[in-house]
């Protein structure tokens, strides 16, 4: 699988699998994670990306694999002997206790003096604008409050990893967008090593160094927002991050790729070999209509279906003639589109904006 | 404001309310009954009272309805502790694992709800026998067959409170560097402290209130309140029972309202909490 080595890693996976019974929930993991670095598992529901998180923390141990934190592996440890800090779905703050002894509870767990633990306490509750209502109780304080609370809790034993498991789900839209840009900024002044577990791609583009996106068990493809969106290394994430159109073709023997009757002339993986069945993937947002067929790249004649403005853009749905359905996303740039429902057109892109990927059964996209 | 609106709006909140009324007449009424006939003056139960007398009263403090009150409380108290003391590991272990034989344990803990505690009487006299524990038959037989009693209520009410623990608060204890004694101790037990206590009361009420089995297990000079009144009651229905009954009725009454007051009884009662 794709191992993504880094040198002198803070946290290293190694091979970890996690069974439940007939049930593979993670079937082999291999990421190794920069001191420091800010890295997402990114996939649907049931991708294992849960439990992955899990067992680094350790809440159950795997069935296979090691798990290495600062370089002692710690499969076995249970979770109150690893180095963790965990802020939960649902904060999972007590209920009885305020919101300083909230923030204290893994101070006092570790025998910090009590002038020590206040000071620290005090100042993990400043570090997340929160200073003044420690006293508060969990069920006083508002949801983006308790999140905040939640987060100065793992943060305030200087953990040697940061844990986040979908803490922005249960906010509002508005509350979610302003703690994605805390959280990060909170994340970079302290430089902790951070692993953020996420279905949203939004959160995930935004927010991380690095991605994983998982499917089944497994990760996909790993690597930076950009690479991640630009270069798919499946169909699944092809469709998983973004919008994406799929024509299916197959290699010919120039090492070209035909759809439907025409073959073009787009760069091919080396792995793939003449005949393989193969998808090619062009964003929305980098296909072209025109009225000509252009010259090079990938054109498809087709005839526009429907027009959808959505203000910023337009979304043109393209009947093509070759027997599939192609969409483009136009700026609205004040030009008039040109298109219309039944307009004959050519939807085309540049060569460099054409990705052959290897054909394989549609994902499983909730 | 016509007829037909006046009805719609408060026929009913007026058949609610002669329901209510009814269910206190039902429950209060017997107890203010018993308790006005205590103060008779004759020999003889009369109510409305006849005359007014607190010899019964003087009565019923002496030594022969003492001990066996005494008794009763010494035995509920011990059964309360012993009945939660079991149940919390119990309601601990069938709360969090699933594993097998759980749904044996499940029905074994809840089966003495539903039998009647007479056979469980029975059943355990019989048994103190076949085991050579004649001796034994008394308090410590007592001490046995409440807990067996008991002990539902009070795995209830704690599976009850632990059920109302949010998934993550173990996890998140652990995570900060708890071990799982110290998770116990500062997470969990503060939470479900009220269905602890509320079980133990419960516990403690249906062992004070026990006649069914205590009846077989009881024996001379060991002998619960309830036993001695029901003896007492061969010979008639005298105005010292009257006295001694209000007494029994008290203390559980008492009991419940002081817990009520502190932890908010009520909520294991209307099943607000679950």
């Amino acid at each position: 699988m794709i191992g993504g080595s880094v040198a002198d890693p803070a946290l290293r996976l190694s091979r970890i699998e996690k069974h439940y019974g007939s049930t593979v929930a993670v079937a082999g993991i291999d990421l190794d994670v920069a001191e420091g670095e800010f890295v997402t598992l990114l996939g649907p529901s049931g991708c294992g990306k849960t439990t992955t998180l899990g067992l680094i923390a350790g809440f159950f141990p795997p069935t296979a694999g090691e798990i290495y934190l600062k370089g002692k592996p710690v499969a076995d440890l249970p979770s109150f002997r690893r180095d963790i800090g965990v802020v939960f779905q649902d904060y999972a703050l007590f209920p009885h206790m305020t919101a300083a002894e909230n923030v204290a509870f893994g101070l006092r767990m570790r025998k910090v003096g009590s002038a020590q633990a206040a000071k620290r306490v005090q100042d993990a509750l400043d570090l997340v604008k929160l200073g003044g209502l420690g006293d508060r109780r969990p069920l006083q304080l508002s949801g983006g409050q308790r999140q905040r609370v939640a987060l100065a809790r793992a943060l305030v034993i200087n953990p040697a990893v940061l844990l986040l498991d979908e803490p922005l789900s249960n906010l509002d839209l508005k509350l979610r967008e302003e703690m994605r840009v805390e959280i990060v900024s909170i994340q970079r002044r302290l430089g902790i090593t951070t692993v953020f577990v996420t279905h949203d791609q939004g959160e995930a583009l935004v927010m991380s160094d690095r991605i994983a996106v998982m499917n089944q068990g497994r990760i996909e493809q790993l690597g930076d927002a950009a690479s991640i969106y630009e270069a798919p290394a499946t169909r699944f994430v092809a469709e998983f991050i973004g919008r994406m159109n799929l024509f299916t073709g197959t290699v010919t023997a120039e090492r070209g790729v035909r759809i439907g009757d025409s073959t073009f002339g787009i760069e091919v993986p080396p792995q793939m070999a003449p005949g393989a069945a193969v998808h090619v993937a062009i964003r929305p947002e980098r296909a072209r209509l025109s009225a000509a067929r252009p010259s090079e790249g990938v054109a498809l004649a087709g005839t526009v279906r429907q027009v959808f403005y959505l203000g910023a853009t337009r979304e043109v749905h393209v009947d093509l003639a070759h027997g599939e359905k192609g969409f483009v996303e136009l700026r609205n740039d004040g030009s008039d589109a040109g298109v219309q429902a039944g307009s004959a057109v050519w939807l085309s892109a540049a060569a460099s904006n054409c990705r052959v990927l290897p054909a394989a059964a549609p994902g499983g996209r909730p | 404001m016509n007829f037909t609106r006046w009805r719609a709006n408060h026929a009913p909140w007026a058949g609610l309310r002669l329901f209510v009324i009814l269910v206190y007449v039902f429950s209060l009424g017997p107890i203010l009954i018993t308790a006005a006939v205590s103060f008779n003056s004759g020999n003889r139960s009369f109510f409305p009272p006849r005359g007014f007398s607190i010899r019964w009263w003087e009565r019923a403090f002496a030594p022969e309805w003492l001990e066996p009150l005494w008794f009763s409380i010494k035995l509920g108290s011990l059964t309360a502790l012993a009945a939660t003391l079991l149940a919390l590991p119990m309601a601990f272990a069938l709360h969090r694992y699933r594993f097998r034989g759980r749904d044996a344990l499940l029905a074994l803990t809840l089966g003495p709800l539903m039998l009647p505690s007479l056979v469980t009487g029975v059943g355990l006299l019989q048994l103190f026998e076949l085991l050579g524990l004649r001796e034994y038959v008394g308090f410590t037989a007592l001490i046995v067959g409440h807990v067996v009693i008991c002990m539902p209520f009070a795995v209830r009410t704690v599976a009850i409170s632990l059920s109302t623990l949010p998934p993550n608060l173990e996890l998140a204890a652990a995570s900060l560097g708890a071990t799982r004694w110290a998770t116990l101790r500062h997470v969990v037990l503060p939470l479900i402290k009220t269905g602890v206590v509320a079980g133990a009361v419960f516990a403690f009420i249906h062992s004070f209130t026990d006649v069914n089995l205590s009846i077989f297990l009881a024996r001379p000079g060991e002998i619960p309140i309830t036993v001695k009144i029901l003896g007492f009651l061969e010979f008639g229905f005298a105005p010292t029972l009257a006295a001694v009954a209000v007494i029994t009725l008290l203390l559980p009454l008492v009991l419940v309202a002081i817990v009520e007051r502190v932890s908010g009884l009520g909520d294991f009662i209307y099943g607000d909490r679950k």
